[in-house]
């Protein structure tokens, strides 16, 4: 066992090739902290849009033709989304590079928070709350495979 | 991906599409289209919808087939009178010179002939330079007769394929009227919408639908908490979300320090 240990510390290192892991795990960091803060950006731009609509600051469209009406539901549901979208993606990473997991808490408040924009709207609440689902349903198969 | 997911995403696929569906249906057409008015800020009748002020805002907005004419129809109504405008579309070349709008009142909510004794009409006599008269008749035996005293006020505009007429109709509480019908709070009354293109009543008259408008009675004026409740709980979730997430800035900028610190 002794002449083991002997013999592998001998075995002569790489200062090169940990150099270049090294340099690989700073670059992935740097990579995942900018999408770490570009995502938030986006999901804050997203959270903004979404306080204009969903708190009817601003009308889009006042016309009552079906075709309008869901083209103003489906832009609400779409900003709703997206930021959930880009705020699970910016939360994930920052877990992961302070290396704790993503778990089912943090989910949970954001897809609240994300639901709770709809409220004035039960068009857009239901719509919203499928395209939530089915974003959760995505994320957890993901996972799986 | 494994059977069950895929069978999973599916089942919510399709009941998701048949929850659409469902809120479809419930906005067709119907035959006697029931509107509930609802209170909110003066609109100016002037033919155009002013976006910027969401003067119209607060109205029910319903659409309505008019004998095959699609039209957007809005009732809203404040303190003293009952607003109702009316959109629709026709091709350019299909408009009239001297087109009109009219809302023929019923006394009540009957759907009956007779009891339809008042009209109200926007007239154009050049719709090219959007001239237009607003017209107030009391019907005896179906034939109109000029009020002596006009009530409420109409306005329109015809901007290409777009027509917008205004109305604003008194809403009398209590004090009666011999030429027009006394509407009054809480009560529905029919109305007859029409369209025609010659200013002859009611011969000139090519399309017409009955509605039943239910105007809200006066004290329903005061916001019910119920309906502020929603909008408090947005904003609250709006504020919690906008704290949460400038904490997470700070969070994301402290981490940058970190992992700056562990690199040097």
């Amino acid at each position: 066992m002794k002449e083991l240990k002997d013999k592998m510390s001998k075995i002569p290192k790489h200062p090169e090739k940990e150099h270049k892991l090294k340099k690989k795990h700073r670059t992935d960091e740097e990579f995942a902290y900018r999408s770490v803060l570009i995502s938030a950006i986006l999901g804050g731009i997203f959270y903004i849009i979404s306080i204009f609509l969903n708190i009817e600051i601003v009308t889009i469209f006042m016309n009552i033709d079906v075709v309008w009406t869901f083209l103003d539901i489906l832009i609400k549901v779409i900003v709703i989304l997206l930021f959930f979208l880009f705020m699970t993606t910016s939360i994930g990473n920052y877990k992961e590079l302070v290396g704790k997991p993503l778990n089912w808490k943090d989910l949970l408040l954001l897809f609240l928070l994300s639901i709770g924009q709809a409220i004035l709207n039960p068009f857009v609440f239901v719509f919203t709350l499928f395209g939530l689902a089915i974003i959760l349903i995505y994320l957890f198969v993901i996972q799986e495979m | 991906m494994k059977k069950t997911t895929f069978r999973i995403v599916i089942s919510i696929l399709i009941i998701n599409i048949t929850v659409i569906s469902l809120f479809f249906v419930s906005k067709g057409y119907c035959e006697t289209e029931e509107i509930d008015s609802e209170f909110g800020e003066t609109p100016v009748i002037d033919g155009f919808i002013d976006l910027s002020s969401q003067e119209w805002n607060k109205a029910t907005k319903v659409p309505i087939d008019l004998g095959g004419l699609p039209i957007s129809l809005w009732v809203m109504q404040d303190d003293s009178n009952l607003y109702i405008t009316v959109q629709f579309e026709l091709e350019i070349d299909a408009h009239e010179h001297t087109e009109f709008f009219g809302l023929i009142i019923s006394n009540s909510s009957s759907i009956e002939q007779e009891e339809f004794l008042d009209a109200k009409i926007i007239q154009f006599s050049n719709k090219s330079t959007n001239d237009f008269d607003y017209l107030d008749y009391n019907i005896n035996n179906s034939v109109f007769l000029n009020d002596t005293d006009y009530n409420g006020n109409g306005a329109a505009t015809i901007e290409g394929k777009d027509s917008t007429y205004e109305f604003s109709i008194p809403i009398k509480d209590g004090v009666g009227d011999e030429e027009d019908v006394l509407l009054d709070f809480g009560n529905s009354y029919a109305f007859n919408i029409t369209y025609g293109d010659m200013p002859i009543y009611p011969s000139g008259i090519k399309k017409s639908t009955i509605i039943l408008i239910n105007i809200k009675s006066y004290t329903a004026s005061e916001i019910p908490l119920g309906n502020i409740t929603p909008l408090i709980l947005c904003i609250v979730v709006f504020s919690i979300l906008g704290i949460l997430y400038g904490y997470y800035i700070y969070k994301i900028f402290r981490l940058k320090d970190n992992i700056e610190r562990i690199k040097r």
